[in-house]
């Protein structure tokens, strides 16, 4: 789907963990961004959601959020567990 | 009358009953059904189904290996009937995977097909040298060498093969047999090798064919 | 191409010979067909297709849509599931036929892609499909992750097997962790379970190949059993570290490369940490279209593995808890594209349609469809990608 670029990576994490088939994924996804399920594939639109949400972007952005930072807002946004998410809250709280 | 003792060879077969196959050799004889009509409308087809139905999953090695079993045992009896010659086996077949490749499940798959069909197997196991091929050919008096290869990397030990059997002079010698996961048709054909099969199946296919020529 | 307002200049039979050879789209836009999309069988409608083996053939519309009849029939009666419809067949014939070197699904169809260890092929070797770039593994992840836009990524052995990662469990966990701190996509951990590394003289058990073909078939199924046990126990060990240093997910791949045994390891495994580390999601991969009876008796909640297909493999695979299935489909180098695709979709369509999680297929070199070659060609791995998703309704790749 272009993971980074677009919601791609958004979608895998619905689908890994909690086990939602592509289109039900997608339209969770969709709600959670904002958007149209056609439109988590369009760089144009998710480029500046990613950015306004702090999940991390495709391109290097001093000082914006990527790696454990951008999971943390994206478990939050998802509504989800990830596990390194958790470990590394638990280190710092 | 016959028709049934020969749906009773492919059931025996096809369970790996060997007692039940052997009751039905003498069965047949004592009838005065002729021991080759026998095979070959009885045992063979029995043997055959029960390769369909291994390359299809539905019937398992351990099954495979009995049913195996149960054809040897056939063959001994009728062989034992025969004038000498007549029923001598259908070839012999050297087999192993190459050296620095340890991948032997497909092989072993493909020489228990190869007894179940009444050919004299040598299975040399994995990571087997150019040099002991040729040498355990030799010595075995080996009609065909099969050899597998699971790895891009290790593929290319089937070329040596052929490549040593040309410098040393017994290329004529022996027929040679590849198959593995990345080996195709047309490797076979780039390195000079006698057939390619696909899975083992084919490779018993191929093997007669290469036999007959 | 002829556009809506050339065509309103021609005369009436010259637009019903036009029609014959073409097609309105939106806008009144005329287009042309494609010589097999008229379906037409002689010489000039002859399409570039591949072989499984990757060779680039000539076949004509008539033979192509014969191998997908033939093909899906095949799978169908293995199967024992519904063969394509015509429509889909037609729908298949399409997509191979497109004379695009490269296709793809509509905006709003795209599926994710999981990563089965595409970033080791930055620094790996031939024997992984790799281009030997002398990278560390971070920084192969992250290439993999942001120059490639990978929905998903991952790291592991070497050697692509649990057994040998054991002994060196401190040093993967710390890798695992600085990397998990980097990503941003989801980020597993996987490698093969390859119950074969148990048996001797890799491991502490007798050779099963050796047993069965000297007739010891009791002794072939012991020995397959303890290798089972082993395994489940490295599989387990792994996971659970792992899981200690903030595993996002845990890819148990080619499942059953070793036989039935081997499958029913990983899926004891995984049922185990599932059960008790509920928050690390597992997916778990087949190597086949069926699983292989090596063993032929392991059952897992009382069912027979040996000689299970996709639709059948999906269920156990769920019923044990992972998070997604990958399926696989052998593809024969001696058929055509068309027959192996065709099968590989009826496969794919029967499996998504009885499962309940998420099916991925494995479209890598010689699976799916995809000929069996060191750099499958493009315009097959598109075909394959397009029709899965789009036929097969396949839910990732």
């Amino acid at each position: 789907m272009g993971g980074l670029r677009t919601a791609g990576d958004l979608v895998g994490w619905m689908q890994i963990v909690r086990k939602m088939k592509i289109n039900e994924a997608k339209q969770y996804v969709a709600k959670k961004l904002g958007v149209d399920v056609i439109d988590l594939t369009n760089e144009e639109v998710i480029r500046s959601v990613r950015e306004d949400l702090g999940i991390g972007v495709v391109t290097s952005v001093a000082g914006s959020p990527k790696g454990i930072r951008a999971k943390i807002k994206i478990a939050e946004l998802l509504d989800i567990h990830i596990n390194s998410v958790d470990l590394f809250l638990s280190q710092v709280r | 009358m016959s028709d049934e003792i020969f749906a009773a060879a492919i059931e025996a077969i096809e369970k790996g009953d060997a007692e039940k196959a052997a009751e039905i050799v003498r069965l047949g004889l004592d009838r005065g059904i002729d021991g080759m009509e026998l095979l070959n409308k009885g045992f063979v087809p029995g043997i055959n189904k029960v390769g369909d139905l291994f390359g299809e999953g539905r019937l398992f090695l351990p099954e495979l290996m009995m049913s195996a079993t149960a054809m040897q045992k056939v063959t001994d009896l009728l062989n034992a009937g025969f004038p000498e010659g007549k029923m001598k086996t259908r070839g012999k077949v050297l087999l192993g995977t190459v050296e620095g490749d340890l991948h032997d499940i497909g092989k072993t798959i493909v020489a228990a097909l190869f007894k179940a069909n009444g050919f004299e197997v040598l299975d040399l196991g994995r990571d087997v040298s150019v040099k002991r091929f040729i040498e355990e050919a030799e010595n075995f008096g080996a009609d065909i060498i099969g050899t597998s290869a699971l790895l891009t990397t290790t593929m290319t030990v089937q070329k040596e093969l052929q490549e040593e059997l040309k410098r040393s002079g017994l290329k004529d010698k022996y027929k040679t047999m590849v198959g593995g996961a990345p080996v195709t048709r047309r490797w076979a054909d780039r390195i000079g090798a006698d057939a390619y099969a696909e899975d083992a199946g084919e490779g018993v296919r191929k093997a007669l064919e290469l036999l007959k020529k | 191409m002829m556009y809506g307002h050339k065509y309103a200049l021609l005369s009436k039979k010259q637009k019903k010979k036009q029609k014959n050879k073409s097609f309105v789209g939106v806008q009144g836009a005329v287009f042309q067909k494609s010589p097999l999309a008229a379906g037409g069988n002689n010489m000039s409608d002859k399409i570039f297709i591949r072989m499984g083996d990757g060779e680039r053939v000539k076949l004509s519309t008539a033979e192509i849509k014969e191998d997908i009849s033939v093909g899906t029939m095949d799978a169908a009666r293995r199967g024992r599931i519904p063969e394509m419809t015509p429509e889909e067949q037609e729908q298949l014939f399409e997509i191979l036929a497109d004379p695009a070197r490269v296709v793809g699904v509509s905006p709003g169809e795209e599926v994710i892609v999981t990563d089965d260890g595409c970033s080791m092929s930055f620094y790996s070797g031939q024997d992984g499909g790799g281009v030997g770039i002398p990278m560390s593994r971070l920084q192969a992840i992250l290439t993999y992750e942001r120059a490639c836009g990978a929905d998903t990524t991952s790291m592991g052995h070497s050697d692509y097997s649990y057994k040998p990662v054991k002994p060196i469990i401190n040093f993967e966990m710390n890798e695992y962790y600085t990397c998990s701190m980097m990503t941003t996509v989801p980020f597993f951990y996987g490698a093969q379970p390859n119950m074969g590394l148990y048996f001797q003289p890799d491991g502490p058990c007798p050779d099963p190949a050796e047993l069965l073909l000297t007739g010891k078939i009791k002794e072939a199924r012991q020995s397959q059993e303890e290798a089972c046990a082993h395994l489940r126990k490295d599989l387990v060990f792994v996971g659970k570290k792992l899981a200690g240093v903030g595993c996002e997910g845990l890819n148990f791949d080619t499942c059953g490369s070793a036989g039935d045994a081997d499958f029913l390891a990983a899926l004891l495994a995984l049922r185990e940490l599932r059960r008790e580390i509920p928050q690390m999601p597992v997916i778990m991969g087949s190597s086949g279209e069926f699983v292989i009876g090596m063993h032929g008796e392991v059952t897992f909640d009382g069912q027979r593995l040996a000689g299970m297909y996709p639709h059948e493999q999906v269920k156990v695979v769920e019923a044990a808890g992972a998070g997604i299935y990958g399926m696989a489909v052998n593809t024969n180098t001696g058929k055509s594209t068309a027959w192996n695709l065709s099968r590989a979709v009826t496969f794919c369509k029967a499996a998504v349609e009885a499962a309940q999680i998420p099916v991925h297929v494995n479209v890598g070199m010689g699976v799916g469809g995809v000929p069996m070659m060191e750099q499958p060609p493009i315009d097959s791995v598109s075909r394959v990608s397009k029709s899965l998703v789009q036929i097969g309704k396949a839910d990732g790749l």
